[in-house]
């Protein structure tokens, strides 16, 4: 028998038995196009999860600080530029930010009001990923240029000026005025809603005595680096400038709490999908057992027309395949929309590398279960006698 | 009206048995179906074996398509010992020497009549360009042309079985074997499907034995071979 004959005549009988295979070819479809998404858009939806830090509670942030509460005889420290840049540098870490805090004295319409200040770098907003409640927070440039201006707290800013449409007014902070940008909102705000917010450069030249930034803010890129992060947080920092009194602090039930979330997650979803595909496979292999029963007859007067075993296994193998492949491309298809859907809803685009990979591996699989499912009924049907395959009933 | 009788001196026998037997057992019993059965037909010859259910008729008939094999005997087809064939070879020498007719008008279902007719010719090796003519000439000879494109499951029973006739026909073979070909059918296309048989035979190179319990059918073929209890009588 022609190849050529037998895929047409294969594809035929998958084509007009469709209703009896829509089931598995379903499963398989969806089972295909699940593993490629959750393969192919995974890491990202994961890394855009580690973006989202008031949806993971925070649990990425590390914090890093001199404790010198510890021995009241020691001179304060601070972090050095350097041990900052290091720190930056440390693989899983996406951003670290230098900060800050000082007691600071304001005036507005003659009333003194005293609150922290949280002296910040150019990197505290994304870091913290906070954002402006109303009007802007102040720029990088800002930072750089050590602009004379600050955020607020939203209760701080309620307190002096009575609401929080603030941005544009000005407040004078230790015999300076500054121009307020805005109210400060996002994650833990609450926090810090008390406090304001200035450069770090600005503190340094302006307010009167030291502006230690004692503490840093470490931001990993997943949750899954945070314990490393934090392992070697001490060591970098010892490597720059001595780590006498450093604390690091990650919190760690929280962390621990979200990772178990996430691994349970991902679990029911690849189960999902292998319990998909598995069902796809048995599904071929019930199908093609059923095809074989009811087609008895059929295979009995083929092999009465001359058609020889192999030629009855290569045609019942080859429908198989043509199932299984076909219900694979379907799901490739399938997959491609639901990769192209979450890439356009994260806003990331996927490696188009790992979705060919994903395709490949849906196919190996197809090709797998099309064989192996299908091989014994095929061999069933190849071996049938023809005297009872013709008398079936 | 009965067939010609063929002139059969000198020639070779398409179907030469002899001695057929077979049995079918389990259990250590032994159920004797054919005892020593001989049986020569002719080229242009068509045969009726007949006899009553049960009788052997149709498990000669599957011997003589190679679709079952006898406990002993000798069978030649076309002067060629095809006992002595492996399965690849039966298969061969059925695809090219034999076409066989069933009573239940065996046609797959979901396919239409040139899909039907075009399956032996696949299994022959046939090339798809000349598959067309043949299947096109086989249809106008069971005077079906027009139905080519029909699904064979909207067909009559008489259409069917001609189709099946058409099917038999369509790789040209020596001997065409028929298992109760009218078993089904009303006495009109009854009758027209002899009528097909007695053309086919008419061309003096093709062979065919019907197996039938109908006396009236019987009739139609030139030579009757009664059978009973596994025996053939009037060879």
């Amino acid at each position: 028998m022609r190849l050529n004959d037998l895929l047409r005549i294969s594809v035929r009988q998958v084509f007009r038995h469709r209703r009896r295979y829509w089931g598995v070819v379903l499963a398989i479809a969806l089972g295909v196009a699940g593993f490629i998404t959750v393969v192919t858009m995974g890491s990202d939806v994961k890394k855009n999860f580690n973006q989202k830090l008031d949806l993971i509670g925070g649990v990425t942030i590390i914090r890093a600080y001199f404790d010198s509460e510890q021995d009241r005889t020691a001179r304060r420290l601070w972090f050095q530029p350097r041990t900052v840049a290091a720190l930056q540098n440390l693989p899983g870490v996406q951003e670290a930010s230098l900060v800050g805090f000082r007691p600071v004295g304001a005036v507005r319409h003659k009333q003194q009001h005293h609150f922290m200040a949280v002296a910040v770098d150019e990197n505290f907003w994304s870091v913290r990923s906070f954002w402006a409640r109303h009007g802007a927070l102040f720029s990088r440039e800002a930072v750089l240029h050590r602009e004379r201006v600050c955020a607020l707290g939203s209760s701080l800013a309620r307190k002096i000026y009575g609401h929080d449409q603030v941005a544009g007014l000005s407040l004078e902070i230790e015999h300076d005025n500054y121009l307020v940008t805005g109210v400060v909102g996002g994650l833990a705000d609450s926090g810090l809603a008390d406090f304001a917010f200035v450069p770090l450069t600005t503190a340094q030249d302006r307010f009167t005595g030291q502006t230690l930034a004692d503490r840093v803010y470490v931001r990993c890129r997943t949750w899954d680096d945070v314990a490393a992060v934090a392992e070697a947080i001490p060591k970098t920092v010892q490597a720059h400038q001595g780590a006498d009194h450093l604390m690091v602090h990650v919190s760690w039930d929280a962390l621990r709490h979200v990772q178990k979330v996430a691994f349970w997650l991902e679990f029911l979803v690849y189960l999902g999908v292998f319990a998909t595909l598995t069902l796809g496979g048995v599904g071929i292999w019930v199908v093609m057992m059923a095809a074989v029963r009811s087609r008895t007859r059929e295979i009995g007067l083929k092999k009465a027309m001359g058609a020889e075993d192999r030629d009855i296994l290569a045609q019942f193998l080859t429908e198989s395949l043509c199932l299984s492949l076909g219900s694979a491309l379907l799901g490739i298809g399938l997959g491609r929309l639901l990769v192209e859907g979450t890439s356009g809803w994260i806003g990331i685009r996927p490696s188009e590398e790992l979705f060919l990979t994903c395709l490949g591996l849906g196919l190996l699989f197809a090709l797998a279960a099309g064989v192996g499912a299908g091989l014994y009924p095929s061999v069933q049907a190849s071996r049938m006698e023809v005297v009872a395959a013709t008398r079936y009933e | 009206m009965n067939s010609p009788t063929p002139k059969v001196s000198g020639r070779i026998p398409l179907i030469e048995a002899v001695g057929l037997t077979k049995h079918f057992g389990a259990d250590g019993s032994v159920i004797p179906v054919l005892r020593d059965v001989s049986l020569k037909v002719y080229p242009g010859e068509m045969v009726a074996v007949t006899g009553p259910s049960g009788s052997g008729k149709s498990t000669l008939l599957y011997i003589l398509g190679l679709l079952l094999k006898p406990t002993s005997g000798i069978y030649r087809l076309g002067g060629d010992d095809v006992l002595g064939l492996d399965r690849t070879g039966q298969a061969d020498c059925r695809r090219r020497r034999l076409g066989f007719v069933f009573q239940s008008c065996d046609l797959m279902e979901n396919s239409n009549v040139f899909e039907n007719l075009e399956f032996p010719l696949i299994y022959a090796g046939v090339s798809r360009a000349e598959r067309q003519p043949r299947v096109v000439a086989a249809m106008e000879r069971v005077n079906l042309g027009h139905r080519l494109y029909h699904q064979a499951n909207l067909l009559s029973g008489g259409e069917r079985q001609r189709v099946a006739v058409a099917r038999a026909l369509v790789n040209r073979p020596q001997v065409i074997l028929a298992d109760e070909p009218t078993g089904q059918l009303d006495r009109q296309n009854s009758h027209m499907i002899m009528d097909h048989f007695e053309e086919i035979v008419g061309n003096g190179d093709t062979a065919v034995v019907v197996v039938t319990h109908d006396p009236d059918i019987a009739r139609r073929c030139g030579r009757i071979c009664p059978m009973e209890d596994g025996v053939l009588h009037g060879v």
